[in-house]
């Protein structure tokens, strides 16, 4: 049967692990010691996070890996209580079968600041039975006290050719043929997300018989918000309304996130910049702009307001005849 | 005793302002009493303008009442109880009638009370008592579909000059003495709320014996709850910080009072300049509300009540002479059309974040890639199986129902299928077409997907018979391949026969 790609050929053991070499090394280390610290792995999604945490668990604590190993995402946990209780009861029993055991949080920055105290106590009333692994992808939402428990390991976005090579693999094995030149417009388009381009190749396998540089581009067009475009033209033409109101349908409608869409609106916009019609001082205002937003929607509560605020900015632009 | 109920009205005639009202009052209350049954009253009307006494007045006419409002849940079930057993003392010639009070009808809470509307409305249909409604919010959603079925009386503010009137009568009984501008600034500020006027009047007047001016010190500061459309014209037309300060007292939450302010400035505002600045300000009001959220330190929240009033309003050159109908936020529409998919869409992120260790945020980012993959059927066929969709949840990712797929020894039998599924196929495209689209993406290319979908179908057979045989030469796939032989073809054929019954 098959599975998802990105879960049939996710790296079982931490040297399958690809693009994070030196991380990868010291973590081996502990391995071979049978103890480690508290650990923090931060870095961009798709980078192999997660993927590094349940092949150190498993390498870590052996045979009964499973029995002593606590995933839990903190950003779908129902609160902080959830959380706690969850670890509680874990950690409460003692590790059979293995040196101690393991809670792995996922997503550690999208908790409150109030549910990291809460997480810092609880990291130090089990640290003789248990190790904690957080994940996060920005450390500066961690608090200080959180860090300063744990190692921090930086993970890169993974290079090209690391992808490549894991791209190679996966279609060797599931006899997937491909032309010159796909997988690499496969890498330009993940931009170091190892599952996205995982999933990119699977999308483009399941279109037809031969993954080319054509079936990537069609997946990739048809897989981003339809309307983004258009949306963007309306606002350069002056319609607020009509721009806001797609914006509201292609967010809440069909549950586009925000960081998504100004990923969108920025390709969208270099693309018109690229395809001559923008005015070099034009774009670059409005890159700025984008740029300055993509920033807010992080900080701020709602990403739609922020981006409806972004719209406005093209309303004062407009396009080279 | 409060001065507040002190000086209640005793009969209509002491009550305040609103004559056109009480008239229609007093005759519904004549109606019942002769025998028929009128339409229940629904008192729509800001706070303390006197909805509540009017209602207790004619409490007074009927041989009894109950009173329900906010502070009692107020559920389906409670509503029904409490109102049956004044059904159940009900008398003929309508004498002995009990009046059903049900106070703050907008406030009706959506799951602490659930069913409570359509338990009033229930009563309103059956229309055995006499039934009056109280409601501060004209607006509100949740009285939408009841005052089609009541007879709707707004109730007004009152005048400033009848609530000084008011409050001179009762500094001449109370023994205080009293400088009148002194009343006129409390009745002013009062801004027609009579209850929060002789509140105010008790505070600094009782057991003195005179007022002035410096006592107006100590209650300057006193909350006055607005109404938050009215605040939000405020903030578009006004460019007074002073005023606009004061209309920003709201009950309500921020985020909401800055979606109706954001909702409504191109409504308002005409000038690109003007909308562009004012959401410069909308933007830095939700990025204070996020600091607050992340650090947990409301004390953000000052900085965006100014951001999101003074310098929305300040945004605009002038004042628009013009009446600019305001509307909520098009995104609770949207929010409460798109529920049911939203849910379905939660569902199945939280059932592909599990399997493949994420958040269902992550998860949902991969959604338009999985929807690809979901096109052909034979992988839509396992990924739904691995995630353990149920047939709904498919609809997430294809319109089409998954075909099972089909076993390489049995040529014959899927070639004949192949005719069935073609015709099938075509009534598809016609249902797609003529239904209104789930999925937006495919809205355009329906047709021209399904089509090359046909043609394509031989193409996938020779495919994967091909895959299968390959497969199994390369070692490098262990057991993947046995399972993608065995598991999901073990009793297909009894699912193909499902399969001809299939529409």
């Amino acid at each position: 049967m098959n599975e998802p790609w990105v879960e049939k050929y996710r790296p079982q053991t931490l040297d399958e692990v690809v693009g994070q070499d030196h991380i990868i090394q010291r973590l081996e280390r502990y391995v071979k010691e049978g103890s480690m610290p508290n650990l923090m792995f931060t870095g961009p999604a798709g980078v192999g996070k997660t993927t590094t945490a349940l092949a150190l668990g498993k390498e870590v604590l052996g045979e009964y890996w499973r029995q002593n190993f606590l995933e839990l995402n903190a950003s779908d946990a129902r609160g902080i209580d959830t959380v706690r209780k969850d670890i509680k009861s874990f950690c409460r029993l003692k590790a059979v079968g293995a040196p101690f055991r393991i809670i792995f949080l996922d997503e550690v920055d999208n908790m409150t600041k109030d549910a990291q105290h809460a997480l810092r106590r609880e990291m130090e009333m089990y640290t003789k039975t248990s190790s904690f692994i957080l994940s996060c992808n920005y450390s500066s939402k961690i608090i200080d006290p959180i860090q300063s428990r744990c190692a921090i390991f930086r993970f890169a976005p993974v290079k090209g050719h690391h992808i490549i090579k894991r791209l190679e693999k996966i279609a060797k094995v599931e006899n997937v043929k491909y032309t010159a030149g796909a997988l690499e417009s496969i890498v330009y388009f993940a931009e170091g997300d190892m599952r996205r381009a995982v999933n990119i190749l699977q999308a483009s396998s399941s279109m037809g018989e031969e993954i080319t540089d054509e079936s990537v581009h069609e997946v990739v067009s048809k897989a981003k918000p339809q309307d983004v475009r258009k949306m963007v033209n309306m606002a350069l033409d002056g319609d607020f309304l009509g721009a806001r109101d797609l914006l509201r349908e292609i967010m809440v409608v069909q549950g586009t996130s925000g960081e998504d869409m100004v990923t969108q609106i920025y390709q969208e916009v270099s693309r018109m910049s690229i395809e001559g019609l923008l005015k070099g001082s034009v774009y670059i205002d409005l890159i700025q702009s984008i740029g300055e937003y993509d920033y807010r929607i992080r900080e701020g509560s709602n990403p739609r307001i922020q981006l409806e605020a972004l719209l406005t900015k093209f309303l004062l632009k407009t396009q080279e005849e | 005793m409060l001065w507040t109920e002190k000086y209640n009205p005793q009969n209509f005639e002491e009550v305040l302002g609103n004559k056109k009202g009480k008239e229609e009052i007093i005759e519904w209350i004549e109606e019942w009493l002769t025998g028929n049954s009128p339409k229940p009253l629904l008192l729509v009307g800001p706070a303390g303008t006197g909805k509540t006494t009017l209602a207790h007045l004619a409490a007074g006419e009927f041989a009894d009442f109950i009173e329900l409002n906010a502070s009692d849940k107020r559920s389906y079930d409670i509503i029904l109880r409490t109102v049956g057993e004044a059904s159940a003392s009900r008398s003929l010639f309508n004498q002995g009638l009990k009046l059903i009070i049900l106070d703050e009808v907008d406030g009706i809470h959506g799951t602490d009370d659930r069913g409570g509307i359509r338990a009033i409305s229930k009563i309103i249909k059956e229309g055995h008592h006499p039934l009056i409604m109280m409601a501060n919010d004209p607006y509100s959603k949740r009285i939408r579909s009841l005052k089609t079925k009541c007879n709707v009386i707004s109730i007004k503010k009152v005048h400033t000059n009848s609530i000084i009137a008011l409050l001179k009568r009762i500094c001449i009984k109370e023994g205080v003495e009293f400088e009148e501008h002194v009343l006129r600034t409390l009745a002013k500020r009062s801004r027609g709320d009579l209850r929060s006027a002789i509140n105010d009047l008790e505070i600094i007047g009782r057991g003195n014996k005179s007022i002035t001016s410096e006592d107006l010190e100590m209650i300057s500061e006193k909350d006055n709850v607005n109404s938050i459309f009215d605040s939000v014209r405020t903030v578009l037309k006004s460019k007074n910080p002073q005023r606009i300060r004061d209309a920003m007292r709201l009950k309500e939450d921020p985020a909401f009072i800055l979606e109706l302010i954001t909702e409504n400035i191109p409504r308002e505002y005409e000038k690109k300049d003007e909308i562009v600045d004012a959401y410069e300000m909308v933007s830095l009001a939700d990025t204070y509300l996020g600091r607050a959220f992340q650090t947990r330190a409301y004390t953000y929240w000052k900085y965006s009540y100014n951001f999101m009033s003074i310098g929305v309003a300040l945004a605009k050159d002038e004042t628009y002479r013009k009446f600019a109908r305001y509307a909520n936020s098009s995104v609770y529409t949207l929010l409460s059309k798109s529920r049911a998919k939203r849910d379905l869409r939660d569902r199945v992120a939280g059932k592909i974040a599990e399997k493949t260790h994420t958040s269902k945020k992550v998860a949902k980012e991969q959604f338009p890639l999985l929807e690809i993959m979901f096109q052909n059927d034979e992988l839509a066929w396992e990924l739904a199986s691995y995630f353990r969709l149920a047939n709904d949840e498919v609809k997430l990712f294809r319109s089409r129902k998954i075909k099972e797929p089909k076993k390489s020894g049995k040529k014959k039998t899927d070639e004949k299928k192949e005719v069935v599924k073609s015709s099938t196929a075509k009534a598809e495209t016609k249902k797609t077409n003529s239904k209104p689209k789930s999925r937006k993406v495919s809205k355009e290319k329906g047709k021209g997907k399904e089509n090359k979908e046909n043609k394509k179908e031989s193409k996938k057979e020779k495919k994967a018979t091909g895959k299968e045989q390959k497969t199994t030469n390369s070692g490098l796939n262990k057991s993947n391949s046995e399972d993608s032989d065995n598991t999901p073809k073990g009793g297909s054929k009894e699912r193909q026969a499902s399969l001809f019954n299939f529409k």
